[in-house]
């Protein structure tokens, strides 16, 4: 029953040292496999991965007139691109090898000797069938474009921009707000270190602004993405500032010259805690160093009647226009990092916390800016009646660890907590109380922090917050803010503690930008459960997406604390790198395409595809499917009722093939 | 917050025993020991085991401790503690009752006040020992013209239950006469049982008698059975707790909703009527069935709100982070042995939030609260500077002309 | 090719035999690792790796029970954790759908199983097949093959009785 004359095959059997050799008789089964149809070789071999193996295989391919290659060995998983090289240098196609997985799946987890036999030739049958209508195939290589852009302008942005500049690529980095920094920059301290955040930030920030790779437009947002991996196509909105970033010198002297002698507006990078004019830069240190108008408060936007104090002192820098409209920029990039960071969980949802009910009822990020020696106390800690706080409190997991809010632990509030009980301390010799569940600190120096800082003479109390009331019921009439009460179990004493304190900081949690799910789609990425980006493996890799070429860093991934997001803004610039320096990007063959002339146009494998990779042609009333998009799933292909949809690789002929191999009923 | 579907079957017949058997069982044991049921209950100091310490006792096998305790009869049955734990465990539905009963079961000697309802119950259908027959008397005080199923069967769209307080307390019976009103100016369609009716027995079930719960489900089941209605609309949010959440374990299907509720859905038409100013500064008391556990918060505000006059002030602890009155759970019929012990009745606690702003009227929605909270004025000496009103009074007195 | 090719199965007592599609990511994986750990488990699975479970057909399951498997098995990857996202989801769905199918033709439910077992759950992949042979052992064969050829006799029989059978089936096709 030798070959049909059309296609001749190659059956090599593996022994593995005694690996497969000690449990079965290679021999026979290679003996066996030289009965099947087409095999017109069959041996077996020591090592088939080693050197003389792989050479056995190109040289029977020459002496044979082989078209097909079979090889019964270790894991597919392990070893078929080796063989796959093999035949390319034999010279057949790479994909006219199938493998069968005797090892893992057979020696290694059977011992009854005579059933692994028969099993083992099940399995080679099978593969000697599939291989046979296996078709040739050929990697499609895209290009690369080898700019980068990296969408928000926190500390994971600037990490992986600075990266990925000084590695001479070109970056653009798009940042929302007029500034980048981040929350970073509303820090004081950080811990384990209790080193300054301005610091270590604010050379970074500036040397975003100097590199020659970096494009910086903040105050701008991505408003579209087309394209794939090695072609994207983004367009930026740079929203409209009214003052030139190229002409405006950054003196500040429009800021000083406003109509407004006073701060009239809530300033956000504050928390609202002072005021700002409606011409204003975030902070002194902000990159660029340019003011903003916000065209909602300017006197001359809102109503065109203002004295233009602001351009008179400008004189002929003329930086100040007010003419300045939204400007669209068309960029096209290779790779996208996506660092968009997280928001602090909204403290008004759990209602018995009192916060926006009593005004000495704070949030975390609150206090980071009133410890902040550049915040809008210059670093005294006050209460609003201007008294300093003898006694404070500060809860922990404000909104994590609640079915009812967000289910995760946020992981920095318990070290920010006790970076606050610190600073609140040293500032105002208060006695602190912080109320915790339970305490964590893993990581690097976090145990020792945490060591340091509760032996400081803080008081810790075992017991989330379950209600927080004012101390006396009557309004006070001295101005005076009451103190609230502060009532927990101490689970450690199991006793109910109602503590009287003068403020209270809540320790909120870091969740999902609000617009996270709006920009999951845009990039056409998946979110986890709780709403962060998901990163395509957790352990293996934790900055790739299901979208080649975007990539994750910083606590848009999941709640993470500063050299966390360091690290992780590091490894998606050097995956990002990795991508680009390669020119080319190689796509898996086993991609899925239709039979246009079998598809009905019924539609139905258009929401199937995780990838968006079916389009309907309208004109033709058929689908399509993008190459380049489809990561070879398959399941489009299960699911076409006109059978029209085909997998290279995985087409359905060479399952039914392998199918019946297996059960022998040919 | 609130049970879903799935929750309630899966309190159904839940017992100590075959407690981790459900999902809502085993869910118990993801308590994170954080105390927040143990610190938000309002009692929650005057216990030894608070629900918190429940769950350790129970997990260390050590739970008949608890039973031998009083702690849980410190319970009112106010879903705080439900509400706020972050791992949503259903204490008060599900863990909770079943520790009351062994305790009940347990105790040497019940209260007596306790004691003397729960007979009450058993004999007359309602916890004031009066006869059934009288239980419609009170309509015959008003001009409205109510329709009593048995004499009238015919079948209607609303089945008004009426509850024992409305039906047999001086101060319930107003309620009850407004509502009437109410109904009638609104042009709703709807009976009574009458003397038909028996005590719902949410509070009885779940004030540790189980058995008497389910005499009551039985018997009000089989007179619903008699007769043809769309709904049930009652002015106990207890009951309608019974309805929604225990009678369904008894096969029971019919729509439920307080009366607070279904005045609401009807406010575009009320309100044209409520034409007389009432110069009152009012604060609303949540009660804790009706808000917490079925989450009607804005409804009686905004009832509230549409009566020309009326200023509504907020208390510090207001909708979800409400204190109980203290009548749930059986704490109704345990104000002597609170006392005994040395415990502040919550209504006392609760009406200095009253007091504090300023309010002249204190609104409430639950039949006990009128008792609860008048008791209450008169022990702190307040009885010229705040009344207390059930919503359906005020809204009857500013309706010109009654 | 339409060669006929002598089954390998000669002269041992009857055993179950499994055809289990198992994807490449997460429940193949666990396979091999099952392997590298060298668990020992029932050898009567034969596994055919495909790249995602969403790529299952139910046509290959049928086909592997008419050519004679006495159960299926598919192996993906936990909810959630699909490598294509939500592939799972979708064999979840079809396998729904195909078992009240199965149940239908009279397939022991237990014959068709579906089992979410990820790359590091070498040992799920152990007991899950264990337990599979176990039961299939305890129904017998369901050697479909063989009822197929007295199905093929029944059904000729029922075509004669049915007048103009051949314009019925004429008429179904077009
Ligand atoms: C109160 C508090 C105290 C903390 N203290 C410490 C500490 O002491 N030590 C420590 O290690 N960690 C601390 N952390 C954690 C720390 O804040 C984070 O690890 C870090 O800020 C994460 O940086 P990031 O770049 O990922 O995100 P972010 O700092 O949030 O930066 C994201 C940036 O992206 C921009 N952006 C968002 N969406 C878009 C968009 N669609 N387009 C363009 N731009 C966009 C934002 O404007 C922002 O500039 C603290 C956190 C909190 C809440
Ligand atoms: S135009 Fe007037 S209001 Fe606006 S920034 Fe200039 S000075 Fe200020
Ligand atoms: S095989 Fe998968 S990825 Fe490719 S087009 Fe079909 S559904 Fe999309
Ligand atoms: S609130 Fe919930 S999680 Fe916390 S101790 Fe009580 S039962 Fe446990
Ligand atoms: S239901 Fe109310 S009274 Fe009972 S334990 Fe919970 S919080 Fe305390
Ligand atoms: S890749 Fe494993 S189920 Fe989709």
């Amino acid at each position: 029953m030798k070959g049909n004359g059309d296609i001749r095959i190659g059956f090599y059997i593996c022994h593995c040292g005694t690996n497969i050799a000690g449990l079965i008789d290679v021999a026979r089964i290679a003996e066996y496999a030289g009965t099947l149809p087409g095999v017109v070789v069959a041996r077996d071999y020591k090592y088939m991965c080693s050197d003389p193996g792989q050479d056995l295989l190109r040289e029977d391919i020459a002496a044979y007139h082989l078209m097909r290659i079979v090889v019964a060995s270790c894991s597919p998983l392990l070893h078929e691109q080796t063989f796959r090289r093999a035949a390319e240098k034999g010279g057949i196609n790479p994909y006219f090898v199938q493998m069968v997985n005797i090892r893992e799946h057979g020696t290694w987890v059977h011992d009854d000797a005579e059933y692994m036999t028969g099993k083992a030739m099940d399995m080679v049958r099978a593969a000697v069938l599939r291989v046979y209508a296996h078709q040739p195939l050929e990697r499609k290589q895209v290009p690369i474009t080898p700019d980068v852009l990296i969408v928000g302008g926190g500390i994971a942005g600037i990490h992986a921009a600075l990266t990925m500049a000084d590695a001479g690529k070109h970056v653009y980095l798009v940042e929302r707000e007029p500034t980048i920094g981040g929350h970073m920059a509303q820090f004081d301290k950080t811990f384990p270190t209790l080193d300054c955040a301005a610091c270590i930030l604010t050379p970074k920030m500036t040397a975003v602004k100097a590199h020659p790779n970096i494009t910086l437009w903040t105050w701008s947002e991505v408003e579209k993405v087309d394209g794939f991996i090695g072609n994207f196509t983004v367009t930026v909105k740079r929203k409209a500032r009214y003052v030139d970033e190229d002409l405006c010198v950054g003196c500040m002297e429009c800021i000083e010259a406003c109509i407004y002698k006073q701060g009239k507006f809530p300033d956000e990078f504050n928390m609202g805690l002072s005021k700002r004019k409606p011409i204003f830069i975030p902070f002194p240190q902000a990159v660029p160093p340019v003011p903003v108008i916000d065209p909602g408060q300017c006197l001359h936007l809102k109503k065109g009647t203002c004295k233009d104090t602001c351009v008179e002192i400008c004189a002929d820098r003329k930086a100040i226009n007010f003419e300045q409209e939204p400007e669209y920029k068309e960029i096209e990039v290779g790779a996208i990092i996506l660092a968009t960071g997280f928001t602090p969980f909204d403290a008004t949802r759990i209602p018995y916390y009192g916060y926006g009910k009593y005004p000495n009822v704070y949030t975390a990020l609150e206090l980071e800016r009133l410890v902040n020696a550049s915040g809008p106390t210059g670093g005294e800690v006050r209460l609003p009646d201007g008294r300093t706080p003898e006694r404070v409190a500060i809860v922990h997991c404000v909104g994590s660890r609640d079915e009812h809010y967000n289910r995760w632990c946020s992981r920095v509030c318990c070290m920010y907590s006790m970076k606050l009980a610190h600073l609140v301390k040293e500032k105002t010799h208060a006695e602190i109380f912080n109320f915790y569940i339970d305490m964590r600190a893993p990581g690097k120096s976090m145990e020792e922090f945490y060591n340091r800082i509760s032996s400081e003479g803080i008081h810790l109390v075992r017991g989330r917050v379950a209600d927080v009331y004012p101390e006396t019921l009557e309004k006070k009439t001295n101005g005076q803010i009451g103190r609230v009460i502060v009532q927990a179990e101490d689970t450690l004493i199991g006793r109910i503690r109602k503590i009287p304190v003068d403020m209270l900081i809540l320790s909120t949690g870091l969740q999902p930008r609000i617009d996270a799910e709006e920009i999951r789609r845009m990039f056409n990425i998946s979110c986890s459960a709780g709403g962060f980006f998901l990163e395509r493996h957790p352990k293996l890799a934790p900055v790739n997406t299901f979208t080649d070429g975007i990539f994750l860093a910083g606590t848009c991934q999941g709640p993470k604390d500063i050299p966390d997001t360091v690290a992780q803004a590091g490894a998606a610039a050097s995956e990002a790198l990795a991508l680009i320096d390669r020119g080319v990007f190689e796509l898996e063959p086993n991609t899925a395409y239709i039979m246009e002339d079998d598809c009905s146009g019924c539609k139905s494998c258009i929401p199937l595809c995780p990838y968006t990779a079916i389009a309907f042609k309208e004109e033709k009333q058929k689908a399509e499917i993008n190459e380049a998009l489809c990561k070879g799933c398959g399941t489009c292909v299960a699911s076409c009722p006109s059978g029209s949809i085909r997998q290279h690789l995985f087409e359905d002929e060479e399952i039914y093939r392998e199918i019946r191999g297996l059960l022998a009923y040919a | 917050m609130l049970a879903g579907e799935e929750v309630i079957e899966q309190m159904w017949g839940v017992s100590l025993d075959r407690l981790y058997d459900s999902d809502e069982g085993q869910r118990i044991l993801s308590c994170i020991q954080c105390g927040t049921c143990a610190g938000a209950c309002p009692y929650g100091e005057h216990m030894l085991y608070p629900p918190r310490r429940i769950i350790t006792m129970l997990k260390a096998g050590l739970i008949e401790d608890v039973f031998d305790s009083d702690s849980l009869f410190k319970c009112v049955n106010c879903y705080t503690c439900m509400t706020k734990c972050p791992r949503n465990i259903r204490l008060t539905e599900i863990l909770l009752p079943l520790v009351k009963e062994q305790s009940a079961v347990r105790l040497e000697e019940m209260p007596a006040e306790l004691q003397k309802a729960i007979e009450n119950t058993y004999r007359y259908g309602n916890t004031y020992g009066e006869s059934a027959r009288k239980r419609a008397a009170w309509i015959e005080t008003i001009e409205v013209p109510i329709r009593i199923l048995a004499k009238d069967p015919a079948p209607v769209d609303i089945l008004w239950f009426v509850e024992c307080d409305l039906s047999y307390h001086p101060r319930g019976q107003a309620a009850a006469r407004a509502t009437a009103l109410l109904f009638h100016l609104l042009g709703l369609d709807f009976a009574i049982l009458g003397p038909e009716e028996r005590c719902a027995g949410d509070c009885g079930r779940l004030s540790w008698e189980p058995g008497l719960a389910e005499t009551l489900v039985d018997y009000n089941l089989s007179i619903f059975d008699k007769y043809t209605f769309n709904r049930i609309v009652t002015n106990d949010p207890h009951a309608l707790d019974a309805f929604k959440f225990r009678y369904p374990m008894f096969a029971f299907k019919h729509k439920t909703t307080a009366t607070v509720p279904e005045l609401y859905a009807h406010l575009d038409r009320l309100k044209p009527m409520l034409t007389k100013k009432l110069d009152y500064l009012v604060t609303y008391h949540d009660s804790c069935c009706l808000g917490r556990h079925n989450g009607f918060y804005d409804e009686p505000r905004a009832l509230l709100e549409a009566i020309p006059g009326v200023r509504l002030v907020e208390m510090d602890h207001n909708r979800e982070n409400s204190i109980c009155c203290g009548g749930g759970g059986g704490g109704m019929w345990l104000d002597t042995w609170y006392k005994q012990q040395g415990i502040e009745r919550l209504s006392d606690r609760r009406l200095r939030e009253v007091i504090a702003t300023r309010a002249n009227v204190l609104a409430v929605a639950c039949p006990y609260e009128v008792s609860r909270f008048e008791d209450a004025v008169k022990l702190a000496g307040y009885e010229d500077r705040i009344i207390v009103r059930d919503i359906t009074e005020l809204l009857v007195e500013a309706i010109g002309g009654h | 090719m339409n060669e006929t090719i002598e089954t390998t199965q000669t002269a041992q007592p009857w055993r179950p035999r499994i055809v289990a599609f198992f994807c490449n990511w997460c429940t193949y994986t666990a396979a091999d690792l099952a392997g590298v750990s060298r668990m020992k488990y029932a050898p009567n699975t034969r596994i055919i790796r495909v790249m995602c479970s969403g790529r299952i057909d139910p046509q290959f399951v049928l086909e592997a029970l008419s050519e004679g498997a006495d159960g299926v098995l598919i192996g993906g990857c936990h909810p959630g954790d699909c490598h294509y996202a939500e592939g799972n989801y979708k064999a979840l769905r079809r396998f729904h759908l195909l078992r009240r199918m199965l149940i239908g033709m009279g397939i022991d439910e237990k014959r068709f199983r579906l089992e979410w077992i990820s790359a590091s759950e070498g040992d799920k992949v152990k007991t899950v097949i264990n337990d599979m042979v176990e039961q299939l052992q305890q129904l017998g064969p369901l050697d479909i093959p063989a009822r197929r050829k007295a199905w093929d006799v029944e059904l000729e029989e029922a075509k004669a009785q049915v007048p103009r059978y051949e314009e019925f089936e004429e008429a179904a096709h077009v």
